[in-house]
């Protein structure tokens, strides 16, 4: 079982980390979303509208989501990111990587 | 009386011998009991004797390691340059969260015309991000990548990117801020990789100096770039790891980075931005390791 909030939309996983990513929530993503996209959908949303703070072990974690998901033929993006998870996205260069949308739809969308 | 006493004794004699025999059983399970408890003793001492060594075993072991992990940091510091005196001149404060950190930091003169200023975070601390951090900025000092103009940052960053890549560094990566200052014209040309940007103040503004990119090793085959401004002196430039940042100023509230700015170009001294951050924080380590290098121009 995955305490991770997550959906299925449109063909795409959509998780919704609440709160905080850090160092001492990031394995618990990590392990959950991995799962998650074992058994799920390749192409991952992160629907960020809860999300207050993401640390660098957070990016980590969305990383190695991503490159599982990737190899699973898929993709991963990123919805509704409020301006100071915003700004770490943007400094990290996770924006022009993933990409940086302003709903789960268009998110989904992008994901083709 | 003594007729009845008389008719009484038999029953008597059949208690004292009941107690009798009582008092033998009484007494052989003491004897029993003495025993275990005597073996309980002895088996006790043992133990002791054994946890005894064993405790000592762990305190050779613990003095050892942490002889090592000091012999590492040691080295670590040992491989950071000097503060120049000449200018540009550069001072610099590095605190490590834990006995070993990810961060590191150098500058050297490429040639006559060019220096160049880095500043690197591997993600997570301890043996391995040191290991690495030490390694990556060895590769920069001596120049080691291939085909590579040093006086670009956007092509040192894709080398770079190229020679780490996470799957070959343990699933480690690192984020870089990578300047280099021509003297002759006063241009410094810089790209980052997932890093924050540093911090350039001038008389009359504070600027913040970023490219967008990925950390270092993150993903094969990254375009990097590179940007540009003009330096006057009496500029400030400093470059920062995002522990010097990233810390709680109340439950669920961090830092902005704005404000960490704001208070960074107003001080005077690394030491001034590291008891500030550190009273934010509050007591207890950084969660962090805390890097902040300062160029004088």
């Amino acid at each position: 079982m995955t305490n991770l909030n997550h959906d299925v939309i449109g063909g795409a996983l959509i998780l919704k980390p609440s709160r905080r990513i850090d160092s001492s929530s990031a394995k618990a993503f990590e392990d959950d979303a991995n799962a998650l996209v074992e058994t799920g959908p390749k192409k991952v949303v992160i629907d960020a509208s809860d999300l207050d703070y993401i640390s660098s072990a957070g990016l980590r974690v969305v990383l190695t989501t991503a490159k599982k998901a990737k190899a699973g033929g898929g993709g991963l993006t990123i919805a509704c990111a409020r301006a100071n998870v915003k700004e770490v996205l943007t400094v990290s260069g996770f924006d022009s990587i993933f990409g940086l949308h302003d709903s789960v739809e268009a998110a989904v969308a992008s994901l083709g | 009386m003594t007729a009845q006493h008389d008719g009484d004794a038999p029953d008597f004699r059949a208690r004292v011998l009941e107690l009798e025999e009582e008092l033998e059983r009484v007494k052989a399970e003491f004897e029993d009991l003495n025993l275990l408890y005597q073996a309980t003793i002895e088996h006790g001492e043992a133990v002791e004797d054994q946890l005894a060594e064993s405790n000592i075993e762990l305190q050779r072991t613990q003095n050892r390691l942490t002889e090592e992990l000091t012999e590492a940091a040691n080295y670590i510091f040992s491989i950071l340059p000097e503060p120049r005196q000449v200018s540009p001149r550069t001072e610099w404060l590095l605190v490590p969260s834990t006995e070993l950190g990810g961060d590191s930091f150098g500058y050297h003169e490429i040639d006559d015309d060019h220096i160049a200023f880095y500043l690197l975070d591997v993600c997570g601390h301890g043996v391995g991000a040191a290991l690495l951090s030490v390694t990556a900025i060895n590769v920069l000092r001596s120049a080691a990548l291939p085909k590579t103009d040093f006086r670009d940052p956007a092509a040192v960053l894709a080398a770079l990117n190229e020679a780490f890549p996470m799957e070959r560094q343990h699933n480690m990566y690192f984020t870089i801020w990578y300047g280099v200052y021509q003297r002759s014209t006063g241009h410094l040309r810089y790209g980052s990789g997932g890093h924050p940007p540093s911090i350039l103040c001038k008389a009359d503004e504070v600027v913040t100096l970023s490219t967008p990119g990925l950390a270092i090793g993150m993903m094969p085959e990254m375009v990097y770039r590179t940007a540009s401004c003009t330096i006057s002196p009496g500029d400030r430039l400093h470059l920062v790891s995002d522990g010097t940042f990233e810390v709680e100023t109340a439950p669920g509230e961090m830092l902005e980075f704005k404000a960490f700015v704001d208070r960074l170009s107003a001080s005077g001294s690394g030491n001034e931005v590291l008891d500030w951050v550190r009273s934010l924080n509050g007591p207890g380590p950084l969660p962090d390791d805390f890097s902040l290098l300062t160029i004088s121009f």
